[in-house]
């Protein structure tokens, strides 16, 4: 899958525009990623189909074909996009944080309301890395290991200030709130739990597993 | 099971009924095997029927989907494990946290006899196809209750604070036992890995539910 986006093609060459067959290029794949993002929602990983994708597309098999290797080469771009965005909303959300534990519980809420919109898509997500042949796929996404640096950084800062203890096991603690970060998804997907019913069980979760990192 | 001659004439509902019960034994039989290969979503209904020997037809009569065949074949090991530790508890002592770890490591141990068939488990929890009758994991109260019980002994004897929320301490866990078998699939982990990080992480949780000092 090589492909250079318009925009890489201008920076390289500040005076030409993007050919024409460059833009054309980058539009039949932002139409196939948007299809493609609908019909994982609709029909999870596994019943949405290359076939099916096209046709929602108004394109050929062929053409998806030409732009993106295999249906989970498209998956991986669709997660790779959204893990980029919560990244970003996530850093910000851990920057308006008061205390570690408040810190914590932001870069959650900035996570379960990035989804809110799109749980369908997260639930076909949970899906194939649960499958021992797609998971490594997605679990090996460069930003999948930075969500554990965001509590990590968190953490670090804390025992700096004091909070935590130099004992504070910073890396299973943050492997651990990343866990139960995810561990509530499927209240919010099959249950129709509200933000404030996440944000109230996170709260205390978060508690739970830093309180005996506490400095006492 | 045998039947005395009071009983009435032989009928056939019995007949059939253990008919039934038979295609549903191969049925769960051919399936626990084959979830193992092939994970979840490698598995089809008509490689289960192929397997067991039966016709495509009389799977869907005793099951509505493949998800509630995944369920029956998980609620038929649960069984034995929970025997397992209903065999073992009186045997357990220690801190709340050491009796946890060994509750756990007996978990560990007794899936890993079947890596696969436990993460397709867990995959099956986000399936499209699910029916109703299916008790993906994380929806099943048994385990749950024996670690309320545990922690419920915690609190008689000292070492659990007696405001902590058993739910929660029950749901962290439940989400560090699932999520540790993920280093299953992003790092071949073996079992002993995966009761070593289990231990620390239940260190961790105990350090949240034990009385301070």
């Amino acid at each position: 899958m090589k492909h250079i986006s318009p925009n890489l093609v201008a920076a390289d060459i500040p005076a030409r525009p993007p050919t024409r067959r460059a833009l054309a290029k980058q539009q039949t794949r932002e139409k196939v990623l948007a299809a493609a993002r609908r019909l994982f929602s609709e029909e999870g990983y596994e019943g949405a189909t290359i076939r099916d994708i096209a046709a929602a597309a108004g394109m050929s098999t062929g053409a998806v074909f030409a732009n993106f290797s295999d249906k989970s080469d498209l998956f991986r771009e669709i997660m790779a996009d959204d893990m980029e965005s919560l990244r970003g909303a996530m850093r910000d959300a851990a920057t308006r944080g008061r205390t570690l534990e408040d810190a914590v519980l932001k870069v959650f809420m900035a996570g379960y309301t990035f989804y809110k919109s799109r749980l369908q898509l997260a639930r076909a997500a949970f899906s194939v890395s649960w499958d021992k042949d797609g998971g490594p796929t997605l679990r090996g996404l460069p930003s999948s290991v930075a969500f554990h640096e965001i509590f990590a950084e968190q953490m670090d800062a804390a025992v700096e200030r004091g909070e935590l203890g130099e004992e504070a096991e910073v890396k299973l603690r943050a492997q651990m709130l990343f866990d139960t970060y995810l561990s509530n998804f499927p209240q919010a997907i099959f249950e129709g739990w509200s933000l404030d019913a996440l944000q109230s069980r996170s709260r205390d979760q978060i508690r739970i597993i830093l309180a005996g990192a506490r400095r006492s | 099971m045998t039947t005395d001659a009071e009983s009435p004439p032989a009928a056939s509902p019995p007949a059939r009924w253990s008919q039934k019960e038979a295609t549903r034994q191969r049925v769960i039989d051919a399936a626990r095997d084959l979830f193992d290969t092939h994970g979840y979503q490698g598995t089809t209904i008509r490689e289960i029927a192929r397997h067991a020997g039966v016709a495509v037809g009389s799977v869907f009569t005793t099951f509505a989907s493949k998800g509630e065949i995944l369920s029956e074949v998980m609620a038929t090991r649960l069984a034995a494990l929970c025997a397992e530790i209903g065999r073992l508890s009186p045997h357990i002592h220690g801190s709340t946290a050491d009796r946890l770890r060994t509750m756990f490591a007996v978990h560990f141990e007794f899936e890993a006899r079947q890596t696969r068939l436990f993460l397709a488990h867990v995959a099956a929890a986000y399936d499209w196809t699910l029916t109703p009758g299916a008790q993906p994991y994380g929806r099943n109260a048994h385990f749950q209750e024996v670690i309320k019980a545990t922690l419920a002994r915690g609190v008689a004897q000292g070492d659990v604070r007696s405001d902590a929320d058993p739910q929660e301490v029950v749901d962290l866990l439940m989400a560090a036992y699932a999520w540790t078998w993920r280093l299953v699939i992003t790092e071949s982990a073996d079992v002993k890995a995966m009761i070593a990080v289990m231990d620390r992480q239940i260190g961790l949780v105990a350090g949240g539910f034990t009385p301070k000092s």
